[in-house]
C-alpha cells in the first residue's frame, strides 16, 4: 500500500501468426502493461500493418454503429479468438464497403434535402422573380446574344465576383437575399460566356435551373414547384427506406464485427508501444507484477502448450524513471488516489503517500471545520449528490465526519459554543494553545516527510543525499535540533545546549555536504553553500509557521459564527432565523471549500514538494475494451 | 509585456543566419550537422537529423517555426494574439490540402497522417477522424462541420462538378490570406506603417506571383485570375490588380506595375527570379523593421518571416547535400526558392 509492488520487465515472444492471441490473453489476463525495450536484434514491427487495418476499421464500425444504433456492448465468450492479420484486412474491407454503401445512402439522402431546402427558396424567390420586370422566356433564350444565369452565390463573395465579371462585360443584378445566399442574374456577351462559368464555379454559384413553367404563369410555376416537391419527398422516402434495409441488412454482421475488433484492439494496442520481431517471431514487451509471474506463465500455457518463450528480468535501478508503477489500494481508500495523482503519479519504488495524505488530510480539514452542525450537512450533501460525486462520495462523507468528530471536541454546533461543553477544548478560549498545537504538528509532519525523502533516495540509490542533504537525515538533525533549541528558548524545554549542539552537527553536516557537491568555482561555491545552507533554515521554519493556518482556521471558523449571530442579534424572530440559516451556508459553502483548499494546499506544499517526486508513470495494463 | 516581447524579439534575433552560416552549413561534415544546427538555435532540426526523410524536415522545420511562435505568443492577447495564431494556421491549410489529395488519390490513412504536421496547440483540425474518411465526399462533408466550413462549402460543389483540386487548393489559399489581411487591418491602424509595410510586402508578392502564374503558367482568363487573387489595398490595389490581369503578356504586367516596384523587378524574366527579388526586398524591409524601434508585435512579426525564410534555406541546403549537389547549385536554389505557396 505504500509503494508501487515489484514488477518484471518482460519479453514474451511467439509466432507471428499468434501475437494476436497472445496480445488477447495478456488483455485478458489484465496485468501486462507494455512497454517499449530497445532490442537491436529485433529490427521489424510486425503488427504495425494489422494495427493500421484496427484502426481503420475500427474508425469505420464507429461510424456505422452511429449510423446504426449499435449501442449495447457485446459479450466475449471465453473461447473467441481474434482476427488474423487476413481475416481482419478483409474485414476491414468489407466495413468499407459497407460505409461506402451507407454512404452514397446518406449522401443522397443528404442531397435530396439540399434539393428540397432550395426547392423553398425557389418558391420564395418565385415571387421576386415576379417582380423582376423581365421577360425571363425572352432573355433566357438559348440563341439570344446575351449568355443570362439566374442563381445563387454566397452572399461574402458577392463584391468580388461582381468587379471580375465587370472584367467581362457582365452584369450583376442581385434580387434576393435568403441566410447567407444571395439571389442574382448575371447577364454578359454570350462569347465570354465561358470566362463568366469559371468565376462562377470558383465562387460556388449554383444556378437556379428557371424552367419553362416559371417563365410563364404563376400559378402553373407553383403547380410545377408542388410536382418537383412531391417527386423529391417520394425519392426521400425511397432513400430512407433503403437505408433502413442497410440497417438490417448489415447490422447482426457488424455486431460480429464489432466483437472481432474488440478481441483484435489488444494486439493494436500493443504495437503502439511496439512489437517488435524478426521472421516469424514477435516479441510483445512489458511489465508485469512480480507475484503474477507464475500465473501468467500458467495462463499462457494452457493457451499456448509451451509455444512461446518468455523471459523476466529486474529492473535495473538506472531504469526507475521507465518503470510504471502499480499502486493496489484498498477501495476505502481509493477515493483519495486521484487527489495524489492530481500532484503526480509516484516513482518505481517511491513511497506512495495515499494513505498519510488521506489521513492527514481530513485531520486537517476536520480540525479547520470542527462543526458537528456543518460537517453533518457536508456529509448530508455528500450522501445527496453521491450520483454526481461518483467515488469522490467517500471523500465528502470522510470529511463531514472527521469535522463532526472535531465539532464534538470543540464543543460546538452551527456556530453555537455554549450547547454543551467540548470534550477537548473550545478554539476561541484556548487560542495559545490551539496554536501551539497546530505548530507542534507542523514539526511532526515536517520531520516524517524528511524522513520519508530520506528513505526514498536511499531506495533510488543515493545515499550521500538521504544522510547529508538538507532534506535528509542531516536535515532532520538540524530541524529537530533547532526546534528543541527554539522551544529552550521559550521555556517549553530545558535542553538549549545539547540541542543547539544537534542543530550545529545537523547545518555543518549539510554545509559540507552542498561544498562538496557544489562544482563551480570558489567564489561561487562559498555563495551557493552559503545561500542553500541559509535556504534550508528558511524554508523549514517558513513551512513550519504555515501550519498556524490550521489554528487559524480553527479559530475563525467559531469568529465567522460569531459574526452572524451578532448580525442576528437585533432582528425580529424571522430576521433572526434567516440570517442565522444563511450565515451557516455562507460558513458551510465558502468557508468550507477555503478550508478543503487550504488542507490540500498544506499537503501539496509543504508535504509532497519535500519528497514526492511524482514523475512516474502509471501501469496501465492492455485489457478487453469495449465488451460487457 | 511589450518589453518582455522587445527582449525576446531581440535575443530570437540572434538566432537569425547570415550568408556566411549557409556557406558553413554548406561546407560541414555529415557527423557534423546535428551539432551546427543546434549550435544555430535549431534543436527540432538537430534532434532529428539522422532521419533523413525530406518530409520528416519539413515537419521539422514547422515545428520550430511553432516552438518559437508559441513563445512569442505570451504576452500578447486580443487582436495582436489573434493574429499570430492565425498565422501558423496557414500550416494547418497545408495539411487541409494534404487531406484532400489524399483521399483524392486514395492513400492510406496511417500514411496521410504520417504526413500531416503535427500543430499541437495550434491545430484545430481533427486529423485522425478526418484521415479515416472514406473518400474525398464524406471528408468535404465532415470539413463542413469544422472550422473550415464556410470555405469548404462554397468550394465543394465546384469541386464535385470539376473533380480539380486546383479550385479546392486555391480557394483555401485565397481564403486563408484574405483572413490574414482583414486581421491585419486593425494592427496596421493601431501599429502604423512597420506593420502595414510587412503586410503589403506579404500580399503584394503573393498577388504577383499567382497573378503571374494563373494568367501565363494555367492560362486563365483575366476575370478569373482577378477573382483568384487577395482582396488588397496595398501597393496593389484591386483596381490595379483588374488591369494587371486583363494584359497579356509577363513584360507587359511588368511594366504596368507602379514605378518603385517597377524598378525593383526590372530584368526578371520568369516568376522564381521575380519571387526572389521581391522576397530579397520583403527581407530587407523585415530586417529594417526588426532592428528599428518598430511596436513590438511588428518586430515579431518580421522577425517570424525572416526566421521562416532562413528555415526555407536550410532545408534547400540539407536536401541539396542529401542529394550530393554541388554548392553553387545550392546557392542558386535558395536565391529561387520559390517559398510556400507564392
Amino acid at each position: 500500500m505504500f509503494r508501487a509492488e515489484p514488477l518484471y520487465r518482460v519479453q514474451i515472444m511467439v509466432l507471428a501468426s499468434e501475437a494476436q492471441d497472445m496480445a488477447l490473453e495478456l488483455a485478458r489476463f489484465g496485468v501486462f502493461s507494455p512497454a517499449r525495450f530497445e532490442d537491436q536484434t529485433l529490427p521489424e514491427n510486425p503488427a504495425d500493418a494489422y494495427r493500421e487495418a484496427w484502426l481503420e476499421a475500427e474508425s469505420r464500425l464507429a461510424k456505422l454503429a452511429e449510423r446504426c444504433g449499435l449501442t449495447e456492448p457485446p459479450e466475449v465468450p471465453a473461447d473467441a479468438v481474434p482476427p488474423s492479420l487476413t481475416d481482419l484486412i478483409g474485414l476491414n474491407n468489407w466495413l468499407g464497403n459497407v460505409w461506402s454503401t451507407c454512404l452514397s445512402a446518406t449522401e443522397s439522402e443528404t442531397r435530396i434535402q439540399e434539393e428540397l431546402r432550395h426547392l423553398d427558396a425557389l418558391e420564395e424567390t418565385l415571387d421576386k422573380l415576379a417582380r423582376l420586370d423581365v421577360d425571363l422566356a425572352h432573355l433566357l433564350r438559348a440563341d439570344g446574344l446575351l449568355a443570362v444565369h439566374i442563381g445563387s452565390l454566397p452572399s461574402a463573395a458577392v463584391k468580388r465576383v461582381t468587379e471580375a465579371l465587370a472584367m467581362t462585360g457582365s452584369l450583376v443584378s442581385l434580387f434576393d437575399h435568403v441566410g447567407d445566399q444571395t439571389y442574382a442574374v448575371i447577364a454578359g456577351p454570350r462569347e465570354r460566356d465561358a470566362e463568366v462559368r469559371g468565376v462562377l464555379a470558383q465562387a460556388g454559384w449554383r444556378e437556379l435551373p428557371v424552367p419553362v413553367e416559371l417563365r410563364t404563369h404563376p400559378d402553373a410555376a407553383r403547380a410545377w414547384l408542388a410536382q418537383m416537391r412531391r417527386e423529391v419527398e417520394a425519392r426521400s422516402g425511397a432513400e430512407c427506406a433503403a437505408i433502413d434495409a442497410l440497417r438490417a441488412q448489415f447490422r447482426p454482421r457488424l455486431e460480429g464485427a464489432r466483437l472481432s475488433l474488440i478481441l483484435a484492439r489488444p494486439l493494436a494496442e500493443a504495437a503502439l508501444v511496439g512489437v517488435r520481431g524478426r521472421g516469424g517471431l514477435a516479441c510483445l514487451t512489458g511489465w508485469i507484477p512480480r507475484r503474477q509471474l507464475e500465473a501468467l506463465r500458467s495462463a499462457l500455457d494452457a493457451r499456448f502448450h509451451g509455444r512461446y518463450w518468455l523471459q523476466t528480468a529486474e529492473p535495473a535501478r538506472h531504469e526507475a524513471s521507465k518503470v510504471p508503477s502499480l499502486v493496489r489500494h484498498p477501495a476505502w481508500l481509493r477515493p483519495f488516489a486521484p487527489l495524489v495523482k492530481a500532484y503526480g503519479v509516484p516513482r518505481y519504488g517511491e513511497f506512495d503517500p495515499t494513505l498519510p495524505f488521506a489521513f492527514t488530510y481530513l485531520l486537517l480539514f476536520g480540525a479547520m471545520f470542527g462543526d458537528i452542525g456543518h460537517g453533518g450537512v457536508i456529509l448530508l450533501l455528500a450522501v445527496a449528490l453521491r450520483r454526481f460525486l461518483g467515488r469522490f462520495v467517500w471523500v465528502g462523507v470522510s470529511a463531514g465526519a472527521v469535522s463532526m468528530l472535531f465539532g464534538l471536541l470543540y464543543g460546538s454546533v452551527f456556530g453555537y459554543e455554549d450547547l454543551f461543553e467540548p470534550v477537548w477544548l473550545s478554539p476561541l478560549h484556548h487560542p495559545t494553545h490551539v496554536l501551539t498545537l497546530a505548530v507542534t504538528f507542523g514539526v511532526g509532519f515536517i520531520s516524517l516527510t524528511l524522513l520519508i525523502n530520506a528513505r526514498n533516495r536511499l531506495v533510488a540509490g543515493q545515499g550521500a543525499h538521504a544522510l547529508f542533504d538538507s532534506g535528509g537525515l542531516a536535515g532532520l538533525v538540524f530541524y529537530l535540533g533547532a526546534v528543541a533549541g527554539l522551544a529552550s528558548l521559550a521555556g517549553a524545554l530545558d535542553l538549549a545546549t545539547p540541542a543547539w549542539s544537534v542543530a550545529a552537527i545537523g547545518l555543518v553536516t549539510v554545509v559540507v555536504y552542498k561544498w562538496a557537491e557544489s562544482h563551480a568555482g570558489l567564489g561561487e561555491r562559498i555563495l551557493v553553500t552559503l545561500i542553500e545552507a541559509l535556504e534550508t533554515g528558511i524554508n523549514l521554519f517558513a513551512n513550519t509557521l504555515s501550519f498556524m493556518r490550521v489554528a487559524a482556521f480553527s479559530l475563525n471558523h467559531v469568529a465567522l459564527a460569531l459574526a452572524v449571530f451578532t448580525l442576528a442579534q437585533g432582528l425580529s424572530f424571522a430576521g433572526h432565523w434567516i440570517t442565522i440559516v444563511l450565515g451557516n451556508v455562507v460558513i458551510i459553502v465558502l468557508e468550507g471549500a477555503i478550508v478543503a483548499i487550504q488542507a490540500l494546499r498544506l499537503m501539496y506544499y509543504e508535504g509532497f514538494s519535500r519528497f514526492y517526486s511524482g514523475d512516474g508513470r502509471e501501469f496501465v495494463p492492455l485489457r478487453l475494451v469495449g465488451a460487457k | 509585456m511589450s518589453a518582455y516581447l522587445n527582449t525576446r524579439v531581440s535575443l530570437f534575433s540572434g538566432r537569425l543566419w547570415h550568408a556566411e552560416d549557409y556557406d558553413a552549413l554548406m561546407q560541414v561534415a555529415d557527423e557534423d550537422i546535428g551539432d551546427a544546427l543546434n549550435r544555430r538555435g535549431l534543436p527540432q532540426l538537430a534532434r532529428g537529423f539522422d532521419n533523413r526523410d525530406p518530409l520528416s524536415l519539413e515537419q521539422r522545420i514547422i515545428a520550430e517555426v511553432l516552438d518559437e511562435t508559441r513563445v512569442l505568443l505570451r504576452p500578447l492577447h486580443g487582436a495582436e494574439r489573434a493574429f499570430l495564431i492565425y498565422w501558423t494556421e496557414r500550416f494547418e491549410v497545408t495539411n487541409l490540402k494534404t487531406l484532400l489529395r489524399g483521399k483524392m488519390t486514395g492513400e492510406r490513412p496511417a500514411a496521410l497522417l504520417a504526413r500531416l504536421t503535427p500543430m499541437g496547440a495550434f491545430g484545430r483540425l481533427d486529423a485522425q477522424t478526418l484521415a479515416h474518411a472514406e473518400d474525398v465526399v464524406e471528408l468535404l462533408r465532415r470539413l463542413e462541420a469544422g472550422p473550415y466550413a464556410g470555405i469548404v462549402r462554397q468550394a465543394r460543389r465546384a469541386f464535385e462538378d470539376s473533380r480539380d483540386p486546383f479550385m479546392l487548393d486555391a480557394a483555401l489559399d485565397r481564403h486563408y490570406y484574405e483572413g490574414l489581411v482583414r486581421r491585419a487591418q486593425p494592427l496596421e491602424d493601431a501599429l502604423g506603417a512597420p506593420m502595414r509595410k510587412l503586410m503589403g510586402a506579404l500580399i503584394d508578392r503573393i498577388n504577383l506571383v499567382w497573378l503571374l502564374r494563373y494568367r501565363f503558367n494555367y492560362n486563365l482568363p483575366p476575370a478569373q485570375v482577378y477573382f483568384l487573387l487577395v482582396a488588397s489595398r496595398y501597393a496593389l490595389p484591386s483596381a490595379m490588380l483588374r488591369e494587371l490581369a486583363a494584359l497579356g503578356s509577363f513584360d507587359a504586367v511588368l511594366g504596368a506595375l507602379p514605378a518603385p516596384m517597377r524598378a525593383r523587378l526590372a530584368d526578371t524574366t520568369d516568376i522564381a527570379a521575380l519571387f526572389a527579388r521581391m522576397d530579397g526586398s520583403a527581407a530587407e524591409l523585415a530586417g529594417r523593421i526588426l532592428r528599428s524601434g518598430a511596436p513590438p508585435l511588428a518586430r515579431a512579426f518580421a522577425y517570424l518571416l525572416l526566421r521562416e525564410r532562413d528555415l526555407r534555406a536550410v532545408r534547400a541546403i540539407l536536401r541539396g547535400r542529401h542529394l550530393g549537389l554541388p554548392a553553387d547549385d545550392i546557392r542558386l536554389a535558395i536565391a529561387h526558392d520559390p517559398g510556400g505557396n507564392a
